[in-house]
């Protein structure tokens, strides 16, 4: 559309003005452009508002009938692919609004609604117990353009039945004259409510700060990298009420170091997005995190992005490992143990997703996308060494499907 | 330990970034192309980073503030 009405445009100029020809092609090309650069070039609020809407259907299996190990040793998976349960089933919908007030100031806005049911182990892979929420979930973020960054305050705000979660961050950047080094700078609060409708503890709290550092550098003209620092400090209630034998430290701390490439092929008109992150906590867990995409362009209107993340982890210090003499029933923590927890996202095991999205231009302001995706994890994949043992795989997929109009 | 190692590869990082040819403004159309931004779908980001929060246990490291929930 945008090609379309350039050629038009400089069409109707060469008739009348005859320009040189090498003129009218970088005219052709400037006009070419998308108008979203005009707003990476300058710190103004954005010229158009933008409307935004995503529906998830999302939908987990995973084999918990059974024992997870058997006499001759564990086993990965049980043999007959017909024993999958379903788990937890995910609808859920994210509306979002972007409003620029003026040059200098904007403000957005999100409504997330999550209808979730389905069943969920009470410890590592077994005995499922049954579980309805409807969680509502808004942010609203209001932000200042100064003449070489910007300033945005949020507030946040996620409620269940048995959850409340409220947050306000303050984000900051500041570019460079030549805008090629951006400098980011964010804090964050949370404070969150737990009230689980087991009553296993009632108005239980928890507190938490997160800070980040980054640095987003344009290298050439086809190359952008971005570098993050992040720490949390979270103090309070962490443990699942709805798993038995969960007993989790009362603090947390993490650390993360991520670093992002985007590179452009203008011959292949498709882009690789490279992302690596590195995180560490207080109770031991290590993880790294490998996110490849590949966006390429079809034509004006299209453009195929096919995924594929890599994940590993280790398992937290206090994590209660599948005790293969009495399984499936659950393992006494050690008797003088002040932290234990047998949930299986706490044990060692790799992920990996695939994913494939497409995104069709409808017009020049707007756009649908539909996205599939496929997630497993195992202990089996594990970068290193061999995972938690004795734990079924859990698989999932979903399915989003997006549209986005400017006005 | 692990700290210590985040300080060093930032400031290598760093290092690296001093010795760029600065990229002039007619140069960046490509950079301006939305898959060449860090969150050209903050919706599917949201999305994301919610799922694997309730299914990982890492979470974090491109932004602050997001609010937690009682996910099982």
């Amino acid at each position: 559309m945008v090609h379309r009405s350039a050629e038009v445009a400089v069409a109707a100029i060469k008739q009348n003005f005859n320009l040189p020809e090498l003129g009218i092609a970088l005219l052709g090309a400037a006009m070419s452009l998308p108008c979203i650069m005009l707003d990476a070039q300058a710190e103004t609020a954005p010229e158009k508002g933008t409307l935004s809407f995503k529906y998830l259907n999302y939908k987990e299996r995973q084999q918990v009938t059974g024992q997870a190990g058997n006499s001759s040793g564990w086993t990965d998976s049980q043999s007959g692919a017909s024993a999958y349960d379903d788990r937890v089933r995910v609808k859920a919908t994210a509306s979002s609004v972007l409003l620029p007030l003026n040059s200098d100031w904007s403000l957005s806005g999100t409504l997330v609604t999550d209808s979730v049911s389905g069943a969920s182990p009470a410890y590592h892979t077994q005995a499922l117990s049954g579980l309805k929420d409807f969680r509502r979930a808004m942010d609203t973020s209001l932000t200042r353009y100064l003449p070489n960054g910007k300033l945005a305050l949020g507030l946040g705000y996620s409620g269940e039945n048995d959850y409340i979660s409220r947050a306000v961050s303050l984000l900051a950047t500041q570019a460079s004259e030549d805008k090629n080094t951006t400098w980011t700078a964010g804090v964050g609060f949370q404070r969150d409510l737990i009230n689980p409708a087991n009553q296993m503890v009632v108005g239980e709290k928890k507190r938490g700060a997160d800070w980040l550092l980054g640095v987003t550098q344009v290298v050439s003209m086809n190359d952008i990298v971005q570098f993050n620092l992040g720490y949390y400090n979270g103090r309070g209630y962490f443990s699942d009420p709805y798993k038995i034998y969960d007993e989790r430290p009362k603090r947390r701390e993490h650390q993360t170091f991520q670093a992002r490439w985007n590179h452009h092929f203008s011959e292949l008109s498709g882009t690789s997005r490279l992302a690596y992150r590195y995180y560490t906590d207080t109770w031991g867990i290590r993880s790294h995190t490998l996110d490849t995409e590949w966006v390429q362009r079809l034509g004006s209107d299209w453009r195929i992005t096919p995924q594929l993340r890599l994940y590993s982890q280790n398992a937290a210090r206090f994590f209660v490992e599948v005790d293969p003499r009495i399984a499936p029933f659950p393992p006494s923590p050690l008797p003088n143990a002040l932290h234990f927890s047998e949930d299986q996202r706490l044990s060692a095991f790799g992920a990996i997703t695939l994913g494939l999205k497409v995104t069709r231009q409808l017009s020049l302001d707007t756009s649908m996308d539909v996205k599939v995706e496929q997630y497993g994890q195992k202990a089996a994949w594990k970068f290193t060494g061999a995972g938690s043992q004795g734990l079924a795989p859990f698989y999932a997929r979903s399915i989003q499907v997006g549209f986005t109009h400017s006005f | 330990m692990c700290a210590k190692v985040l300080m060093l590869m930032s400031l290598l990082a760093l290092q690296a970034c001093s010795h760029i040819q600065p990229v002039a403004a007619w140069q960046k159309g490509n950079l301006a192309l939305p898959e060449m931004t860090f969150d050209d779908d903050p919706l599917e980001r949201g999305f994301k980073e919610h799922t694997y929060t309730s299914k990982e246990a890492s979470s974090g490291g491109s932004s602050v503030g997001g609010g937690g929930c009682g996910c099982n």
